[in-house]
C-alpha cells in the first residue's frame, strides 16, 4: 500500500511486513494478506483496493508502538517520521505568518505614500499660488526668486484667506438676495468682520518676521500694490469709493461716513509723517557712518528699522477700526451690501492685475496698433465688470 | 498754557522741560505723571527721537490742537516716568502716551481707535482743547 513507509512499523507481525514489502499492488490483497494483524492494528484501513486516505494511513502508521514494546529503533523511525510533518507544518505556518506581516507592512507603506503624495500636491498648489501672486505678477522682481519663510508662510495664509473671502462673498450675496431677517443677516455680516480681523491678526504676526514683505506689498497683486499705503489699503480711499455706493443713507449716517472719511484721512497723514521722519532718520544714519564706526551705525540703523513694524501695525489697526466703525454707522442690511461692494471692488482690482499680466504682448511691437490694443483691453475689463456687477 | 486757534497748519506745540515743579519736587514718579497729566488739556509724553511720537504730535496738530509735550529723553528723571508709563500701559513701549483732561487715553493704537470711532473730538472739546 505504501511502499515508501518503512516496513518495520509492523515488524512484530512478519506477515504484515512481508505483505507490505510486496509493493503497492492490490490493496485489497494486502489488506487481506496483512491478515488479522493489520486489521487488529487499525480499523481505519479501507477495504477498497486503492487507498486514498493517507491521513488514515498516517494514523495507522503513526500509532504509537505501544503494543510491540519495542526499543528505540522503531521509535526513532516513528519520531523521525512524526517530526518531518510537524516541522513542515510549523514551517508552513511561519511562512504564512511572515507573508501576512509582509503584506500588512506593504499596505501600510503604500497608504503612507498615498497620503504624502496628497500632501505634496497641496503644498505645491499653495506654493504655486503664493509664487504667482508674489513673484510672477511682480515681473520676477524678487532678488534670487526666493522669499523669506515668514513671507512665504504669510503668502500661503493670505491665499487661503482669499479663498475664504470668496466663500463669505457668495454667502453675503445669497443672504442679501434672499431677504433674510436682520438677525440672520447680522450673523453673516459679523462673520465677515471677523474674517477681516483674522487677516489683520495674520499680518501682525507676519510683520514681526518680515515687515519688508508686507510694506513692499509683495503679497498683493500689482494693481493693489500700486495703491498700497503702509502695507495695505488706504482707509480714506475705501470710504471715498463707498460714499457713492452706499445710498440711501440717513442724514446722521451721511454725517458719520463723512466724519469717518475725515478722521481716517487725518490718522493716515499723521502716520505717513511719522514714517517719513523714520525714513529721513534712517537715511541720515546710513549716510553719515564713517568707516571707523560703520558697524555702530549699522546697529543704530537696524534699531531704527525695527520701528517699521510699529507703523505697519498702526496702519493695520487703522484699517481694522475703519471697518468696525463702518459696521457701527450702517444698519445690518446696509453693512451687508457695503461689504459686498468692498469685496467686489478688491476682486476687480485683482482681476485687473491678472488681465494686465496676461495681456497680448504683440502690442509692444505694433506701435501704431496701440489704440486697438487698448480697446481690446477695455472690452476685457468691461466683460469682467459685467461678471461682477450684481446690484 | 495758551491754546491759540490754528491760523496755519504749522506744528506749534509747546515743549516743556520739566523742572522740579512748583518748588517741591515730587519724589514719586507716579505722582509726577499724575500732576503733569492734569496740568494741561492735552498732554503727550514723548521721546524726541521717536517717530511714532512725531506721528501722534502731527495728528493733534492736524486737528488744530496744541498738546503739551514732555520729551522724556531731555528730562533727568525721564527714565522713571517711562517706567511708570510702561506700567500704566501694561507693558510695551512707554511712548507716546496721551492724556486728555487729566485722563489716560493710551498709546498710539488707542488714540487712533478713539479718533476713528469718533470719541476723540468730544474728549478734546470737553477738555477745552478744541472748539467749533
Amino acid at each position: 500500500m505504501f511502499p515508501s513507509w518503512p516496513i518495520r512499523f509492523h515488524h512484530h507481525t512478519p506477515v504484515v511486513g512481508s505483505s507490505k514489502s510486496g509493493g503497492g499492488g492490490g490493496g485489497g490483497e494486502e489488506s487481506t494478506d496483512s491478515g488479522s494483524a493489520a486489521n487488529t492494528l487499525s480499523t481505519t484501513v479501507p477495504e477498497s483496493p486503492v487507498s486514498t486516505k493517507p491521513s488514515s494511513s498516517d494514523h495507522h502508521h503513526l500509532q504509537p508502538p505501544q503494543m510491540d514494546g519495542a526499543g528505540g529503533f522503531s521509535q526513532s523511525h516513528q519520531t523521525a517520521g512524526r517530526q518531518t510533518p510537524e516541522k513542515t507544518l510549523r514551517r508552513l505556518a511561519q511562512n504564512r505568518e511572515a507573508a501576512r506581516k509582509s503584506r500588512l507592512r506593504k499596505k501600510a507603506y503604500v497608504q503612507q505614500l498615498e497620503s504624502s503624495r496628497i500632501r505634496l500636491t497641496q503644498l505645491e498648489q499653495d506654493l504655486h499660488r503664493a509664487r504667482s501672486q508674489g513673484i510672477f505678477l511682480g515681473g520676477g522682481g524678487v532678488a534670487g526668486g526666493s522669499i523669506s519663510s515668514g513671507g512665504a508662510i504669510f503668502d500661503m495664509e493670505y491665499a487661503r484667506w482669499l479663498d475664504e473671502d470668496l466663500r463669505h462673498m457668495s454667502e453675503l450675496r445669497t443672504a442679501v438676495q434672499a431677504h433674510l431677517t436682520d438677525g440672520d443677516l447680522r450673523v453673516i455680516v459679523d462673520a465677515y468682520i471677523s474674517h477681516y480681523d483674522e487677516i489683520f491678526r495674520l499680518k501682525g504676526v507676519a510683520a514681526k518676521s518680515d515687515v519688508f514683505h508686507l510694506i513692499t506689498g509683495m503679497w498683493a497683486t500689482p494693481a493693489e500694490r500700486c495703491f498700497l499705503w503702509m502695507g495695505g489699503f488706504r482707509p480714506s480711499d475705501l470710504i471715498k469709493m463707498l460714499i457713492s455706493q452706499l445710498d440711501p443713507l440717513t442724514e446722521q449716517q451721511i454725517m458719520g461716513i463723512y466724519g469717518l472719511q475725515q478722521t481716517s484721512q487725518q490718522a493716515e497723514d499723521a502716520l505717513s509723517q511719522g514714517l517719513e521722519q523714520l525714513q529721513q532718520s534712517l537715511i541720515d544714519t546710513i549716510a553719515n557712518g564713517s568707516i571707523n564706526d560703520s558697524m555702530h551705525h549699522m546697529a543704530v540703523a537696524l534699531g531704527k528699522l525695527a520701528n517699521l513694524e510699529g507703523f505697519v501695525r498702526q496702519a493695520d489697526n487703522l484699517r481694522q477700526q475703519t471697518l468696525h466703525q463702518l459696521r457701527r454707522i450702517l444698519t445690518v442690511r446696509q453693512a451687508a451690501r457695503c461689504f459686498l461692494v468692498i469685496g467686489e471692488y478688491y476682486g476687480r482690482l485683482r482681476a485687473l492685475s491678472s488681465l494686465w499680466a496676461s495681456r497680448p504682448r504683440e502690442a509692444l511691437q505694433m506701435a501704431d496698433d496701440n489704440s486697438c490694443q487698448t480697446t481690446t483691453d477695455l472690452h476685457m475689463v468691461q466683460s469682467s465688470q459685467n461678471q461682477f456687477s450684481n446690484f | 498754557m495758551q491754546f491759540q486757534p490754528e491760523t496755519h497748519s504749522y506744528y506749534s506745540a509747546s515743549s516743556v522741560v520739566i523742572h522740579g515743579g512748583g518748588g517741591v519736587a515730587a519724589a514719586d514718579p507716579f505722582e509726577r505723571v499724575v500732576r503733569l497729566a492734569s496740568g494741561s488739556a492735552v498732554v503727550v509724553f514723548s521721546v524726541s527721537t521717536c517717530c511714532m511720537c512725531h506721528a501722534v504730535k502731527r495728528l493733534f496738530c492736524g486737528m488744530g490742537v496744541s498738546p503739551t509735550v514732555y520729551e522724556l529723553d531731555q528730562d533727568p528723571r525721564g527714565k522713571e516716568i517711562e517706567r511708570v508709563l510702561s506700567q500704566l500701559l501694561g507693558g510695551g513701549s512707554a511712548v507716546p502716551v496721551v492724556f486728555i483732561g487729566g485722563k489716560l487715553v493710551g498709546a498710539m493704537d488707542r488714540v487712533m481707535a478713539s479718533h476713528i470711532s469718533g470719541n476723540l473730538v468730544p474728549l478734546l472739546k470737553e477738555a477745552g482743547a478744541l472748539w467749533l
